[in-house]
């Protein structure tokens, strides 16, 4: 048994005011979890307190929060572990360097230095109601009527069960596993700079119809998706929904397969998402490493065609790369030949260039996509 | 800690093309620190995460190739890229996990005598800003600094890909590898600025694919450090560093307001408290200029 | 006021299912849910469902393993139905997208589970419960022109016209407080079961038995409320489910000395006997001294190989991780019985119909009965379609008939003169809300559990009782109208209250074991007195007893063994 101090981030739509912090001391074991917490908190000193939740054993998805500024679910989260997240570095001394695990202040301690709270917020991304309680509509389900969430089959249904790989099903059983918590869409970088996106949770659940058998409107789905310039490959790529996930979707994956997919299919998409990944696997096939400036063209305007009859975004993006270009010229970043030249670039030294060219044939040949969601990682003892 | 550390060292693609500054900074560190770079000339590119979109078995064997030349030497790696250090744990997770997996894609590789074995002689994969800390010592750091950086102000930005996912870059392990830059920036004698970007992302994988997007997000972190009262930030990574610094005159038209904040690579950093000159450590060559860094370490003697 | 031919309250398997059916007959259908759809039980449900789709399988052998499961209590003619109807609503499901696990053939696999003489546990790894209610949900979305979603609406009570038959239902948007009478042709109450009445329990913070003590206060019948099953795998503390479905893998039971000691219970079945039979065993284990401190015992799922686990178990080992620091590949986990469904609930016939004209009701809510004294596993998610789809149907049908007449405001006035009351009751008027709640669910946990006598049974109803007057007082701390959860909170405590009431008034009554109800006091089973069912009717301010007769068609009741 422990106190801890959760602050609160509040917020009382009705009077008047705009949010504010509210402390509150807590005595729970450390293996209890943060909404836990909230729960005591709300029988003990507050009722008013509100925060959505349900089964408290992380599959309804109602209590997702911002513990300690990470999205989650706070049924999920212990208050020793978040205790402990909190106070790395030392109470209200932002300039103090980082405490070891044993330096922590146990909580609730009053001599000494004070434990830094843990800090508890609804989750960003989506307008906030009242106190932890956000409109996930607008933001979370819009996004997820968005990408038809529905199966599409084609016919009528067969007699008995459609036949499908069982390899299908047990693949999609990781977008299956989605609580629609809504972590993901809070932490969401892509959707903090650009709120149109349309999404982690969406593009997860999206894959869960491009991969199933019987859906049978998956290349229509997978344009749908490539030609939002908000779709996927509007993705930053900064992993944070995975990190937030408390199901193991990794929503991000899930966005990659579909860029995979969308690729088997020659989708090309307007931001030059399929372009960009290509030019780039095809200058490591030749050249070893990147060239930079042989990269930028060819994402925008990709071989032969692309440069006789560059598109208008083309044509956008690489006169609004020239200013850039000028910069580094000027300031002698980019002062050498193969720098300023696409394609001059050097090759690997040695054979070494042949020995990647031969790692290529062997990957296009076989193109495995291992899942450790599916497989398992293998333990010490096998 | 250790005597003089010796590592397998790649050094990444834009290290030696957009940013050879890092490059250059990171070999004169390394002399002075005592940290022998055995260099990796005949590594590839680590795929940067993209080529694993196209072809996952494709990246994960060129990592592989990597891992094996670096095996070779019988030494543990060094990257100098939050990019490459993300992509490669990712891969080496998938190679690690499975042996059949591994086995298949050492496949590719035997034609060149060449094998990735799990563990073998303790192989680590770590990039710099967790070497120092971790393999190095900040005590011994601290023990060669020249000319404190009293007074600067700095702000960590450490790449999305060394602070997530936490799961397969050794948080279990190492709980405070997304405090390091902290802890560098207080060893070398300067001041940390705490500001909402530290750990979020640059944008950079976006930059061709959706510009808006990518320098809304270079340009807000930058402005954010700005308010927050930084005279520069640093970052380990030179692909945070290209959207970061390369890119800001631009970001700053996307976001609307007047930046102009220095972004050093984490060499430079060291290196300015080892007491190099910021020319030598090709400070002239970036955008967003370092004057004022100059200007705030200029009372501070050698 | 909103008006539709077809109003489901409750928006988990049951009620979704219940809505498609009715948009599926082409009438006027409203869902509504006092958390949003998705947030519904239904979701924690992890095994499997069960249809005898096998060619090697029937349903008369899964009817008599149900009617063998129910101790006899079930009702036959409910049960056939239900068998008969299982394997296409399985072929439905899957024609709608369920990701069923499939066999190498590529078709539906199936598992083994408890009470069962035959693999015919269909399943989504151990997701099954969140798998096919995210795919009804995600046919309301596509659906929504012709079901009408009301998200985080708080239903308060039944409207009835003068003849006594019900035509809507007063509801609170829970997003600004404003209070709305709902009418209707028909309307189905598929709110779930009442397992908050308990602690600890497996059952989420919003399993209230709303729907049971609506249709109580209305005046309809109850059945069976002295039915309540205790799953035998659930974690001490938190009351969290490991799903029955480690034991159908071949995890065993041990005790503290580490013996397998379903042996002396049931030799056949082991631990895949039924769970009242199993829950009895481990309680035993435990009041005898042979298991662990902490009032536990142990289950092992380091036997299951472990890729098996990673396929089809992985939602208990992120349970074991999360809420007990075990990783049940290396080692056993403790657990002991805990509360976690009801089979009794609103008295309804096969169509779901109750003894009030436009009252329907569905899932665990109901008792039809499908589970009798005890619900095989796989059976409760089999119920929720079945019943929930031939309530939709026959629901619609009467709404087509046009019978139904309109509500008066004058429901509508009183409840919103009851909630202005709990409102203006502040700190000093009373206990809080959440006391009152703790002290019943610790006296249920205590006296109305697996094992129950007499005295302790009447001590429970006393405290209920006395709760009850205290409830009367109970403050808020909330006043606002914005998602005001002290409100509902105390709305629950009333269902919790009037549920905890009828259930000790019906454990006290059968002086018999059969099934999940256990006396010490009655230990045998007596089918020349007992095989009935006790149904309650709310009257001169309690439940009133009277009897049925059970349905039996093709199975006479026999020594139950395992």
């Amino acid at each position: 048994m422990a106190t801890y101090t959760l602050k609160v981030r509040r917020y009382q739509p009705e009077s008047g005011e705009g949010p504010y912090w509210e402390e509150f001391d807590v005595d729970l074991d450390p293996s209890l979890s943060v909404l836990d917490g909230i729960l005591q908190a709300k029988d003990r000193d507050d009722g008013s307190l509100a925060v959505r939740c349900s089964c408290r054993a992380a599959i309804c998805g109602s209590c997702g929060v911002k513990v300690n500024g990470s999205s989650t679910l706070a049924c999920k989260t212990q208050l020793g572990e978040a205790h402990e997240a909190a106070n790395r570095r030392q109470a209200g001394d932002d300039a103090a360097p980082p405490r070891g695990a044993d330096e922590l202040p146990p909580p609730g301690s009053a001599a000494g230095s004070p434990a830094n709270p843990i800090v508890v917020e609804p989750m960003g991304n989506m307008p906030v109601i009242k106190d932890l309680i956000v409109d996930m509509e607008s933001t979370h389900w819009a996004k997820i009527r968005r990408v038809t969430p529905w199966l599409l089959p084609h016919g009528q249904p067969p007699e008995r069960e459609y036949v499908v790989e069982p390899e299908s099903m047990i693949d999609i059983t990781q977008s299956m596993a989605c609580i629609q918590c809504g972590a993901c869409v809070s932490s969401c970088l892509s959707m903090e700079a650009d709120p149109d996106f349309i999404g982690p949770a969406a593009l997860a659940k999206a894959y869960r119809f491009v991969g199933d058998p019987r859906d049978a409107e998956t290349v229509e789905r997978l344009h749908d998706l490539a030609d939002d310039p908000h779709g996927i490959y509007d993705c930053t790529h900064c992993f944070s929904c995975i990190d937030a996930c408390p199901k193991g979707v990794a929503p991000m994956d899930q966005i990659m397969r579909l860029r995979r997919r969308a690729e088997e299919n020659e989708i090309a998409d307007p931001n030059n998402g399929h372009s960009h990944m290509a030019a780039f696997t095809s200058i490591i096939e030749k050249k070893g490493t990147l060239d930079e400036a042989l990269l930028l063209q060819e994402s925008y305007a990709p071989g032969v065609k692309g440069k006789l009859k560059p598109t208008k975004g083309a044509i956008k993006g690489l006169l609004g790369s020239i200013p850039t270009a000028i910069r580094g010229i000027r300031t002698g970043k980019m002062r050498s030949l193969p720098k300023l030249i696409p394609g001059v670039h050097h090759k690997l030294p040695g054979g070494a260039q042949d020995e990647v060219k031969a790692i290529y044939r062997h990957a296009e040949e076989h193109g495995e996509e291992l899942n450790l969601y599916i497989k398992g990682e293998e333990g010490d003892d096998e | 800690m250790s005597e003089n550390l010796k590592v397998a060292y790649w050094p990444g693609c834009v290290s030696r093309g957009f940013t050879p500054e890092l490059h250059g900074s990171m070999a004169l560190v390394a002399e002075r620190l005592g940290i022998e770079l055995v260099e990796l000339d005949r590594a590839n590119c680590c795929g940067a995460g993209v080529i694993a979109e196209h072809n996952q078995e494709l990246a994960d064997t060129l990592n592989a190739r990597t891992f094996a030349l670096a095996q070779q030497t019988g030494l543990s790696m060094m990257n100098i890229c939050s990019t490459c250090q993300g992509a490669q744990s990712e891969c080496q997770q998938r190679l690690d996990a499975d042996s059949a997996y591994r086995a298949h894609v050492n496949e590719a590789l035997s034609g060149q005598g060449l094998s990735y074995e799990k563990g073998k002689d303790g192989f680590t994969n770590k990039n710099f800003l967790w070497l120092l800390v971790e393999d190095y010592g900040l005590d011994k750091l601290a023990a060669l600094v020249q000319r404190p950086l009293s007074g600067l102000r700095v702000g960590p930005f450490y790449g999305c890909y060394v602070v997530r996912p936490k799961h397969r870059l050794g948080y279990d392990e190492h709980p405070e590898r997304d405090l390091y830059l902290e802890k560098v920036i207080e060893t070398l004698g300067g001041e940390v600025v705490e500001y909402d970007g530290a750990r979020k992302c640059c944008g950079f994988p976006v930059i061709t694919m959706n510009r808006e997007t990518s320098l809304r997000q270079a340009g807000t972190h930058v402005g954010d450090a700005l308010d927050a009262g930084a005279d520069c930030l640093v970052t380990p990574c030179p692909l945070c560093h290209l959207n970061l610094d390369m890119q800001q005159p631009e970001a700053a038209k996307v976001v609307n307001r007047d930046l102009g904040l220095a972004v050093l690579h984490l060499p430079q950093l060291v290196g300015l408290a080892l007491g190099y000159e910021p020319k030598q450590l090709g400070m002239g060559k970036h955008i967003a200029s370092t004057g004022p860094v100059e200007e705030r370490l200029a009372g501070v003697a050698a | 006021m909103p008006s539709h031919d077809v109003l489901v309250i409750g928006a988990g398997l049951a009620g979704q299912r219940a809505a498609l059916a009715a948009a599926e007959q082409g009438v006027s259908v409203g869902i509504v849910s006092k958390v949003h759809p998705v947030r519904s039980h239904s979701n924690a449900a992890q095994g499997g469902i069960n249809a005898a789709l096998n060619p090697g399988d029937s349903w008369e052998s899964h009817a008599y393993d149900t009617v063998k499961g129910s101790d006899y209590l079930g009702d036959q003619d409910a049960i056939e139905i239900m068998c008969r109807e299982a394997p296409e609503e399985i072929l439905h499901l899957e024609h709608l997208g369920v990701t069923f696990h499939r066999n190498e053939e590529g078709k539906l696999g199936t598992r083994a589970f408890g009470g069962a003489s035959a693999a015919r546990t269909y399943y989504v790894a151990d997701i099954t419960g969140q798998a096919i209610m995210h795919v009804l949900y995600e046919q309301l979305m596509k659906h929504s022109g012709a079901v009408a979603r009301y998200e985080e609406w708080f239903c308060t009570a039944l409207a009835l016209d003068e003849a006594g038959e019900c035509c809507g239902v007063v509801t609170r948007n829970v997003a600004d407080g404003s209070m709305e009478l709902f009418e209707a042709k028909s309307v189905i109450l598929a709110c779930g079961g009442n397992g908050q009445v308990w602690k600890p329990t497996t059952n989420a913070l919003i399993c209230t038995g709303d729907g049971i003590a609506m249709a109580y206060r209305a005046g309809a019948k109850l059945m069976d409320m002295e039915m309540i099953q205790y799953h035998p795998t659930t974690l001490a503390g938190k009351g969290f489910l490991i799903t029955e479905g480690a034991r159908g893998e071949g995890a065993h039971l041990l005790n503290a000395k580490g013996e397998r000691f379903m042996e002396r219970y049931a030799p056949n079945k082991m631990e895949l006997a039924s769970r009242d039979v199993v829950s009895r065993a481990e309680q035993t284990e435990i009041n005898e001294g042979r298991g662990f401190p902490d009032g536990t015992v142990a289950l092992d799922v380091t036997v299951v190989p472990k890729k098996r686990v990673h396929e089809a178990l992985r939602e208990i080992v992120l349970v074991g991780r999360d809420f007990a620091g075990v990783d049940i590949t290396r080692e056993p986990i403790h657990i002991k019985p805990g509360n976690h469904y009801t089979m009794g609930g609103i008295k309804t016939d096969v169509d779901g119909r109750t003894d009030i004209p436009g009252l329907y009701a569905a899932g665990e809510t109901a008792c039809v009965s499908v589970h009798g004294g005890n619900r095989l596993g796989a059976n409760s998610l089999l119920d929720t379609l079945i019943f929930g789809r031939r309530s939709g149907v026959d629901a619609a049908a009467r709404a087509k008939r046009g019978e139904g007449s309109r509500p008066s405001k004058a429901v509508l006035e009183a409840e919103g003169a009851t909630i202005d009351a709990i409102l203006s009751r502040g700190k000093g008027s009373g206990r809080r809300i959440s006391e009152i709640k703790l002290e019943l669910g610790q006296a249920m946990d205590r006296h109305v559990a697996v094992f129950r006598e007499e005295a302790g049974i009447q001590e429970a109803l006393e405290t209920v009782r006395r709760l009850k007057e205290e409830a009367k007082t109970a403050y808020v701390d909330d006043h606002g109208r914005v998602f005001n959860q002290d409100v509902l909170a105390a709305i629950e405590l009333g269902y919790m209250l009037d549920n905890a009431e009828c259930t000790c008034v019906a454990a006290l009554e059968r002086k018999e074991s059969r099934g999940a109800q256990y006396r010490t006091d009655f230990p045998e089973r007596n089918d020349e007195e007992w095989l009935k069912h006790i149904d309650l009717q709310l009257a001169d301010g309690g439940p009133e007893i009277s009897y049925s007769e059970v349905t039996i068609t093709q199975w006479e009741p026999e020594e139950r063994k395992y």
